[in-house]
């Protein structure tokens, strides 16, 4: 690789008047401002979600309790899933695509800057028009409603006999703001890493991180596309007179489930793809080892994108499918386990022998892989048709999947918070509040999710409002609802982290943890054109490539 | 070993440019996608907001237009000077001897082959076989019953059979257990085959003790939960010392197999025997192929 630097030093930067400052934030086409502000936004969505999460949690301490109406209840839970999903984890994955796919294929931008700055404006937009519902959208209990239909929204709920008003409508239209705000992204990411990859950079030499946000931007054309469709079908029968999900009249509303689930498991996948992204760059670099297993790597994620496709109706188990239909999605179900697994084995052999470095990046990734197998096996477990049967819609499932999402993804991000922010900021963040952000997130995270698998198994329902007392639920919910609050503390520790360091934090360099990619040949923060000049790669590891000239990874290739 | 490249080391390149051009900041896609959110918050708020919305949408398409036709809008930003150090440790380990034409070593360098398994695992089931029938003879005084037990894994008539029945001869549970106990014998064979390379100081160890162990024990705590009825008529001592009779057998015939190079390192054409100038070197005279 070749890297161009000047021995020019110490450089005054005038900061800028706050109204300057913002308009420049607001005007900005740079990726690594607009990866910024999609990181900001979810973040504030984060806390906002998790606010919620901790009403629903007071609310199920104990029995017969009215901490909230029941109307607030549903609404909670309602907000907490949509925001997670369409406002906190997608923008925040968008976000860290952003930053970083243009400064590993050593690029000075994405293919296309301003359709970037509309797509994360877009999807802004569309989660402040879902939170204006809680002030303009009059629903059914009345004036001032969020929506309160879960958040899959199934028919015949969303039908205008059940909600009235218009917090559903809030719902739909902002998810289909926000959806072509995602669409927009994932074809910038598709054209950013077909089109702009920096000489030398082959499909081979690609970071995995890179590779697998290619995998995940197609998903997302895929995806997001039928979820569209089906919120644009929802107006239509909600304003126009339309019967798609009308069974009274001809329509389906087992049609709105296949529809709404052939968009949701894929998506699962659209959001864990970057995170096993992170954990492909983190794991080597903490563990001192390339990436063992590339080629296989690369395979066994195109194979998760295609196969994750086909597996959508195992969250119809229940609704009464043919005796076909619940053994094909049995079987994709089970089959996409296998190149999981194969991830999950080449994580290991990267670690395998390796000089491994226990630095908060690497904690919040080990804390992935064993968690991340949990979830992967009770979900093989609720793959099996009839085991699904005596446990859908319990607090099983809302284990398995907070599995996922907390015990996957957050931890993944975590760990890229840890790993990029360096980068990102010119500052470390600090290894003290980091580890301490490490274990109380890991005893909350067990003594929430973990323990929620057993009132799930003792028949628990989820979306349950209150219960009786008697049923053996009331102790475990005390403990889930304290594992929640230990999480809180752990997040604020986490954003005192980032505040404090921002100003007080170590000087990161560019290289502070003796990696191999492009992103840290370039200074913290990098300049707003990545690269003085163009840099050429001819490994994968460009970087380790330079640091050892007598033993570069390009004579293996 | 340490290296520390500097700036100063690096050098400056003359190809380095002073100044670079990169996309201009513009409020258009804000304005655009503000005006595009109004025009659907109008549907549920008023029609004059989703006018607002049409006006700004508008507004943002033009000037979006313009900002990029008939030429895209840059700015020239100064090149910053920048201090980029790349400081790297790396422990010197000693390097396994490696033949000259490999370039990194395969582990591992010698395996079984695929035969080794399927010997080791027809001895295994011999082995399992006569320890399962003497366990029907002296302790239920009858051959059938295991053999019937087995082929109630897959075959529910079997189990449906009254107990009385389940101790004599059914010609279709028999051979049901006998296609089912051979496939499983051949495979776990090829299993052992496959993996025992990987313990090469105490082969016998995996195929006698862990995996037997780990096997029974996975066995006993699930089959209550999938088939109690057949969880039921196991005795689980007996079951555990057939499995250590199959594993401890597979594995010596495994380990008495003579080993062969791993092929892993040889080119698709070379593994396959295909014939293909250019890729494969001609051979020497009397020279045979791996």
């Amino acid at each position: 690789m070749s890297s161009d630097a000047m021995a020019i030093r110490n450089v005054e930067v005038e900061s800028l008047p706050l109204v300057e400052t913002l308009h420049g934030w607001l005007t900005t086409v740079d990726h690594k401002r607009l990866g910024i502000l999609y990181i900001a936004y979810a973040l504030l969505f984060l806390v906002i979600a998790g606010i919620e999460a901790l009403i629903i949690r007071i609310q199920l301490m104990h029995s017969h309790n009215d901490f909230v109406s029941p109307q607030v209840f549903n609404r909670m839970f309602t907000m907490h899933g949509t925001t997670m999903i369409f406002f906190v984890a997608m923008p925040i994955l968008f976000g860290f695509a952003n930053y970083l796919v243009p400064l590993m294929i050593g690029a000075r931008d994405m293919a296309f800057p301003r359709l970037n700055a509309f797509s994360f404006w877009l999807s802004a937009f569309g989660g402040f028009l879902l939170y204006f519902s809680f002030l303009g959208g009059s629903g059914l209990y009345g004036a001032g409603n969020a929506p309160d239909v879960g958040w899959w929204s199934y028919a015949p709920l969303t039908a205008r006999a059940f909600s009235p008003g218009h917090s559903s409508d809030y719902w739909t239209l902002s998810l289909l703001v926000s959806g072509f705000g995602s669409i927009g992204t994932a074809i910038n990411i598709l054209a950013t890493i077909l089109c702009l990859r920096c000489p030398g950079m082959k499909l081979n030499r690609m970071p995995l991180l890179v590779w697998l946000n290619l995998v995940m931007a197609g998903m997302v054309l895929i995806a997001i596309t039928p979820l569209s469709a089906a919120q644009i079908m929802l107006l239509i029968d909600r304003y126009l007179g339309g019967h798609f999900f009308d069974a009274q009249a001809g329509g389906s509303a087992v049609l709105w489930m296949h529809f709404f689930w052939i968009f949701g498991h894929p998506e699962v996948y659209v959001l864990i793809i970057p995170c096993f992204a992170f954990m492909s760059e983190i794991i080597p670099v903490f563990s001192r080892k390339p990436i063992f297993g590339y080629p296989v790597m690369v395979a066994a994620t195109v194979c998760i994108g295609f196969v994750s496709l086909s597996v959508w109706a195992h969250h119809m188990f229940t609704v009464g499918m043919n005796s076909y239909a619940n053994s094909f999605f049995t079987i994709t179900t089970m089959a996409v386990g296998v190149p999981t697994g194969i991830k999950i084995f080449n994580w290991i052999g990267t670690m395998w022998g390796g000089r491994i470095q226990f630095k908060t990046p690497m904690l919040f990734s080990i804390g992935f892989l064993f968690q991340f197998l949990i979830a992967g096996l009770t979900g093989i477990m609720m793959a099996a048709a009839p085991f699904d049967w005596q446990l859908s819609l319990s607090y099983f499932v809302v284990a398995h999947f907070h599995y996922v999402i907390v015990g996957g993804i957050l931890f993944a991000l975590f760990a890229a918070f840890y790993y990029w922010y360096p980068k990102m900021t010119g500052r470390m963040l600090s290894e003290r509040l980091g580890k301490w952000h490490f274990w109380l997130f890991l005893i909350g995270f067990h003594l929430t999710f973990t323990v929620m698998h057993i009132p799930g198994l003792l028949g628990m329902p989820r979306r349950i409002y209150t219960y009786e007392p008697g049923r053996g639920w009331d102790t475990l919910n005390l403990i889930i609802t304290i594992g929640a609050f230990i999480q809180a503390v752990a997040i604020l520790v986490f954003v005192a982290n980032l505040v404090i360091s921002y100003f007080k934090g170590d000087k990161a360099g560019n290289d502070p943890w003796d990696a191999w990619t492009l992103e840290w040949s370039t200074s913290s923060p990098p300049p707003a054109y990545n690269f003085a000049t163009v840099p050429v790669v001819a490994s994968r590891r460009p970087l380790w490539d330079q640091k050892h000239p007598e033993d570069p990874d390009s004579r293996y290739d | 070993m340490a290296t520390q490249l500097s700036a100063e080391q690096m050098g400056q390149n003359p190809r380095t440019p002073r100044e670079i051009d990169v996309p201009a900041p513009t409020a258009w896609p804000f304005v655009l996608a503000f005006g595009c959110t109004l025009m659907f918050a109008g549907l549920l708020t008023s029609v004059s907001v989703t006018l607002l919305g049409a006006v700004l949408a508008v507004a943002g398409c033009i000037g979006w237009f313009w900002e990029v036709f008939p030429h895209e809008h840059e700015v020239t930003v100064p090149l910053v000077p920048e201090d980029l150090r790349l400081a790297t440790e790396r422990r010197v380990v000693e390097r396994l001897p490696v033949a000259a034409e490999q370039l990194r070593a395969w582990l591992p360098v010698h395996t079984y082959p695929v035969s080794a398994g399927v010997k080791g695992g027809f001895a295994g089931s011999v082995a399992m076989a006569v320890l399962a029938c003497a366990y029907g003879v002296l302790r239920v005084g009858s051959i059938w019953y295991p053999i019937n037990l087995l082929a109630a894994a897959v075959y529910a008539q079997s189990l449906k059979l009254e107990s009385a029945r389940l101790y004599s001869f059914h010609a279709d549970s028999f051979f049901i257990a006998l296609g089912l106990h051979g496939l499983v014998s051949t495979l776990v064979g090829l299993l052992y085959g496959a993996m025992l390379p990987m313990f090469p100081r105490r082969p016998i160890v995996l195929g006698g003790l862990i995996a037997p162990v780990l096997w029974s024990g996975l066995l006993y705590t699930m089959l209550g939960l999938l088939n109690p009825l057949l969880a039921s008529h196991i005795d689980w001592l007996w079951f555990m010392a057939s499995q250590v009779a199959f594993g401890v057998v597979a594995g010596l015939v495994v380990v008495r197999q003579s080993r062969m190079p791993t092929r892993e390192n040889l080119s698709f054409a070379l593994r396959a025997g295909v014939e293909a100038p250019g890729i494969i070197p001609p051979r020497g005279s009397g020279e045979k192929r791996p």
